[in-house]
């Protein structure tokens, strides 16, 4: 796999992951037993709600939930660098 | 200031405030101050769902087969639900569209109450479907102890807006005496009662159901009443929509996006507004207690129950600058994620029955138990 398709998710208290780009971040973090909270899966309910502490996403829909400046739906955004995140239990 | 249904001023929506400003005139949506509540209408609208449409026969052969502790468990979350989605269904409009200012926030308002609306009628078509005469389980709601201690709760911070709104658009700002009482009423005030009002829908919204859901999808693990678990999913897809509509609303008013005065209030109010949200996870843990004082299920217990309403409440208070008041670092109840994801929530075309085909089946199936001590 080339190198523009995979990532790195550093997640604080947590050991780095490898992120693809064909997978939302939320299926990357599910894929390594990752625990995150989530409801819809859409982008609409603010479950998934994770700060994103570096790096940058890219939403595969609008997302409706309320997210504060810094943070992010990992269930609807797809990496486009390696990122930093914190997941909020 | 008196409402009209139409406000012939020309006014200016995109500079107004969402409530407490010009009455809203022209219903237009090309244009939004906040698009997000232009997007909540859409995204709830393509939602819309029939409760008729879900085939909910085969619940009524299991209903038979639970203990009678679960029947209770059952019975009662209903119960309260049809409280919760018949203060819903009513009271967004009654409270909020006098004052709301924005067409966009009107409309959301009322698509809104109307999907609380159908929540309320799909408690009855399980119910009908359950029992031949669901008349008890209605009447029982506004007679029974622990139903009405909540739904004096809920309803109390709707009631004081409603009542204050209407001495401000009748008589004006002043002090009004009304049986007795004295009212003070100012626009501070007002704006006072709009915050602490939108908070307790907020934790209403946000983790009243939550109890209850958790019940109906414990029974669906264990292949039990799944009718009625695919009715409750869709409406918990609608209730995250909800939360989502008035998570923004607080938040814009916090952050200073909307009314400045709202900011302010927010402020002031913080101890309050949390103190309400506190209050209701109380209140829900109590109902668990209430739930399992006849005896447990299967697959939930009191304990693992009230763990989740906190896990739940960490997650909605945070969404508020609210903080996460409580110790619980991962979800007792993973599996409910399965349940309360859009995925697969869509009613099968062969599920689909036409309502009068459903009456009628219902009417023409008559029981032994029906007939009571009839002597054949
Ligand atoms: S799971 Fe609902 S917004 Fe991500
Ligand atoms: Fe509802
Ligand atoms: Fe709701």
């Amino acid at each position: 796999m080339s190198d523009d398709t995979r990532f790195v998710i550093t997640i604080a208290d947590h050991k780095p992951i490898p992120c693809e780009t064909d997978k939302t971040v939320l299926e990357n973090l599910e894929a390594q037993n990752v625990e995150v909270h989530y409801h819809c899966r859409e982008g609409f309910c603010g479950a998934c709600r994770t700060k994103l502490i570096k790096g940058e996403v890219d939403y595969t829909t609008d997302p409706l939930a309320y997210i504060d400046d810094d943070e992010f739906l990992p269930c609807c955004t797809i990496a486009l660098t390696d990122i930093d995140i914190k997941i909020e239990y | 200031m008196k409402y009209t249904t139409f406000n012939q001023k020309r006014t200016n929506p995109l500079v107004e405030p969402m409530f407490f400003g010009n009455p809203v005139n022209v219903a237009r949506y090309d244009q939004q101050k906040h698009s997000i509540f232009e997007k909540l209408i859409e995204k709830q609208i393509s939602f819309f769902w029939r409760p008729e449409e879900v085939d909910v026969s085969k619940d009524r052969v299991d209903f038979q087969s639970l203990s009678d502790s679960e029947k209770h468990i059952f019975i009662s979350n209903l119960k309260y639900q049809t409280l919760l989605d018949s203060v819903q269904g009513r009271s967004p409009n009654i409270a909020f569209l006098p004052i709301i200012s924005l067409p966009e926030l009107e409309t959301w308002t009322e698509t809104w109450s109307f999907f609380e609306t159908i929540h309320s009628r799909s408690y009855t078509h399980i119910l009908r479907n359950l029992f031949t005469d669901p008349s008890n389980i209605f009447d029982d709601i506004v007679v029974n102890e622990h139903i009405k201690q909540r739904a004096g709760d809920i309803s109390k911070y709707y009631d004081d807006l409603i009542f204050y709104t209407q001495l401000w658009q009748t008589q004006g700002e002043g002090v009004h005496t009304v049986d007795g009482e004295v009212h003070q009423v100012n626009m501070r005030e007002l704006k006072k009662k709009l915050y602490l009002c939108m908070n307790s829908v907020n934790a209403l919204e946000a983790i009243r159901f939550y109890v209850s859901f958790a019940c109906t999808f414990a029974f669906a693990e264990r292949e039990l009443m799944e009718g009625n678990s695919k009715i409750i999913r869709l409406i918990a897809r609608d209730e995250n929509l909800h939360l989502t509509s008035t998570q923004h609303i607080l938040n814009l008013w916090q952050k200073g996006k909307d009314d400045p005065e709202m900011a302010e209030i927010a402020e002031e109010l913080k101890d309050e507004a949390r103190a309400i949200f506190m209050q209701a996870v109380e209140q829900e843990k109590q109902w668990a207690g209430y739930l399992f004082g006849q005896g447990s299920m299967i697959g939930l217990n009191e304990e693992i129950l009230c763990q989740y309403v906190e896990y739940i409440a960490n997650h909605r208070m945070s969404a508020i600058g609210m903080g996460q008041p409580f110790d619980v670092t991962s979800n007792p109840l993973p599996w409910m994620n399965n349940y309360l994801n859009s995925d697969n929530v869509q009613v099968a075309p062969q599920e689909s029955e036409i309502s009068s085909y459903l009456v009628g089946q219902i009417d023409s199936e008559v029981n032994a138990e029906d007939f009571g001590d009839f002597d054949l």
